[in-house]
């Protein structure tokens, strides 16, 4: 027991030494720095709940001591635009962002692990907390408020969290399950909730830093989106070159949290907005407009994002049009549609009326109807190749017309009304005589050259029969063999 | 009842419109804006002039006017209001029952009835007539006794 708890006491006088280093901007000693890894989140099997160090070593490393170091000076010297001439990846300020980004993410990722280790170890006081607040850095605030106090009437969460919210955990509170902590652990976890909230504090401070630059980076993607969401959207892309090598679909998701746990509805989950949902475009379109402004904004921005990976407009005059014109856009949706005109009437007897039966519709329709020819021209007989009029297949097919076997030296022409008619327009203007013609002229001439075939069209008219007789199948042929089984 | 109507007032005015209105059909109501009778028939023409724009125009004629006296003094017109109808620069006639052909005395009573009216007269003109019957039954068609030199 002693061992455990000089142990305990000299990790307590580590962090100690641990925050003051980092409070007061001095380099950390080499005797005090763990493992370099680089501070990424700790391995699950890394249960090893009893001390914090072992599983959140991001506070402790070189790298985030030196960034925070240098954003502390930038904050303060100030904004500078000196460099406007060097490319971009070059300038160091640049880098800084770039590392500034990443970090970020890893003490997001830093803040959840120690928030899971303070919401075991507070297990044991107060475990219906966790379900109650969700956000971590909200949790880790509560948690130091009410530290071991069994009765939460003495205790002031005002301004931590929603009245809604402290009443509930005031009502839970009382009847809760829990009894009060051990006093090491009680420092433990009061420990993890300070280390926490530095971490966060830290990363609000990498952000505004980010942000301040976000309008030298790139000026034309945060007058879109503005400077905080595009400083997120480079973080998580890792850099503005690749953020503009992604298509805008992508742009669009960066940041989108899954949050689909294994058996959970998914008909209440949000659409898929990442960062984007952040934006204030985004916030100020009514709900039903929502999923096509996320989808502007991205493509926009992503547009945006690619003038500013060239530096093609450092004045973000560029932005300021494409913002123009997404606001416009939103706008022009949300108009009511044009007043409906009532509708003139139309000319009388412009519209012919349509006859659907009759005597007379009938021989109207006969005289455009197919005849006898065409029918025989629309039909191939199998495995005899029809001719054509060009020969060799080229030009119109002659389908069943003609062939040989077919039993007809010439089709002739059926009776065709409109051909009648048209014959009889064509005589009269032609042949239109003054009348004195005797009764006994045709219009045939029979020379030695033309010869007359005459047909009796009756005797082949079989051939086209009616459509449902099979012009394949065999009328008159049965099966060969049916056998009983 | 947004539409504005043509009011004309000057005789060319009259000319020009009767002369380019083309296979439309043109109904000029003759009347002043003061008359009862008057305001009731220019409220039917005004809601009904957009359903029959693909074949009519309407327009109407200040009868106080000096010019237009030329066209009282020929259409012969003594009852307010008169509406006189025109298919390509031709007068077309129309036989309701009264005693006058050339004009439709008086308002209408219904929306539909001027509407049939105009058709009527558009079905007459496309065939070629000059002339056409009402297809108003007789009640729908106001009444008023001719006078003929004060008698």
């Amino acid at each position: 027991m002693a061992t455990l708890a000089d142990s305990f006491l000299a990790d307590l006088d580590e962090l100690s030494d641990n925050e003051a280093v980092v409070i007061e901007e001095e380099d950390v000693d080499a005797g005090n720095m763990e493992e370099d890894v680089d501070g990424e989140m700790a391995d699950i099997e890394n249960l090893n709940y009893d001390d914090l160090d072992s599983v959140s070593k991001l506070q402790k490393t070189q790298r985030y001591v030196d960034i925070m170091q240098k954003v502390e000076d930038a904050l303060q010297k100030g904004s500078d635009i000196s460099n406007l001439g060097m490319v971009l990846e070059d300038d160091p300020e640049y880098q800084l962002i770039v590392d500034c980004n990443a970090l970020s993410v890893d003490i997001e990722n830093e803040i959840i692990i120690i928030h899971n280790f303070i919401r075991d170890k507070y297990r044991l006081k107060f475990p219906e907390l966790e379900s109650l607040v969700h956000h971590p850095i909200d949790y880790a605030r509560v948690v130091k408020k009410i530290g071991n106090e069994m009765d939460l009437t003495l205790v002031d969460l005002e301004g931590l969290l929603p009245s809604a919210i402290i009443m509930v955990v005031s009502v839970t509170a009382s009847t809760t399950s829990g009894k009060p902590l051990p006093e090491e652990i009680l420092d433990k976890t009061i420990d993890a909730c300070d280390r926490a909230l530095t971490l966060d504090a830290a990363k609000k401070k990498v952000l505004d830093f980010v942000e301040s630059r976000m309008g030298y980076i790139a000026p034309n993607l945060s007058t879109i989106v503005g400077s905080a969401v595009a400083a997120k959207l480079m973080g998580t892309a890792g850099g503005l070159a690749a953020l503009a090598k992604m298509p805008a679909c992508n742009v669009q998701l960066l940041g989108a949290k899954k949050k689909n746990l294994a058996g959970f509805s998914t008909a209440t989950s949000q659409f898929r907005v990442g960062y984007i949902e952040q934006t204030e475009i985004f916030q100020s379109t009514p709900p039903s407009l929502r999923m096509r402004a996320c989808r502007l904004l991205a493509s926009k921005s992503t547009l945006a994002a690619r003038v500013d990976s060239t530096r093609g407009d450092p004045s973000g005059n560029n932005g300021r049009a494409l913002r123009e014109e997404i606001r416009k856009k939103i706008e022009k949706w949300q108009e009511p549609p044009p007043a409906k005109q009532p509708k003139p009437l139309p000319v009388p007897d412009s519209e012919p009326k349509k006859k659907r039966g009759g005597r007379r519709l009938r021989k109207m329709k006969e005289r455009y109807a197919i005849t006898d020819m065409r029918k025989l021209a629309n039909r191939m007989q199998f495995g005899v190749p029809e001719e054509s009029s060009l020969g060799d297949g080229l030009g119109e097919g002659y389908g069943m017309l003609g062939q040989a076997g077919s039993g007809k030296l010439r089709v002739s022409v059926g009776q065709s009304k409109l051909a009648a008619k048209v014959a009889k327009k064509f005589k009269e203007k032609n042949y239109g005589s003054s009348g004195a013609s005797s009764g006994l002229t045709s219009s045939l001439a029979f020379t030695l050259v033309q010869g007359i075939e005459l047909s009796n069209p009756q005797a082949h008219a079989h051939q086209l029969g009616s459509g449902t007789q099979s012009t394949y199948f065999s009328e008159t042929g049965t099966f060969s063999k049916i056998k009983r089984t | 009842m947004s539409y504005l109507m043509t009011t004309l007032t000057k005789k060319r005015e009259v000319d020009t419109i009767i002369r380019d209105t083309i296979d439309k059909v043109l109904v000029l109501r003759f009347g002043r804006a003061s008359d009862p009778v008057c305001l009731h028939l220019d409220d039917l023409l005004r809601k009904s002039s957009r359903e029959v724009s693909k074949f009519a125009t309407v327009a109407l004629v200040d009868i106080d006017s000096e010019e237009i006296q030329v066209y009282v003094n020929y259409f012969d017109i003594s009852f307010i209001p008169s509406t006189i109808f025109f298919f390509n620069a031709h007068h077309m006639k129309m036989d309701s029952g009264t005693a006058d052909h050339t004009k439709w005395v008086g308002a209408f009573q219904k929306k539909q009835d001027f509407i049939d009216v105009v058709e009527a007269i558009y079905r007459g003109a496309m065939k070629g007539k000059l002339i056409v019957s009402c297809p108003l039954p007789s009640e729908r068609i106001p009444k008023y006794q001719l006078l003929y030199k004060d008698v």
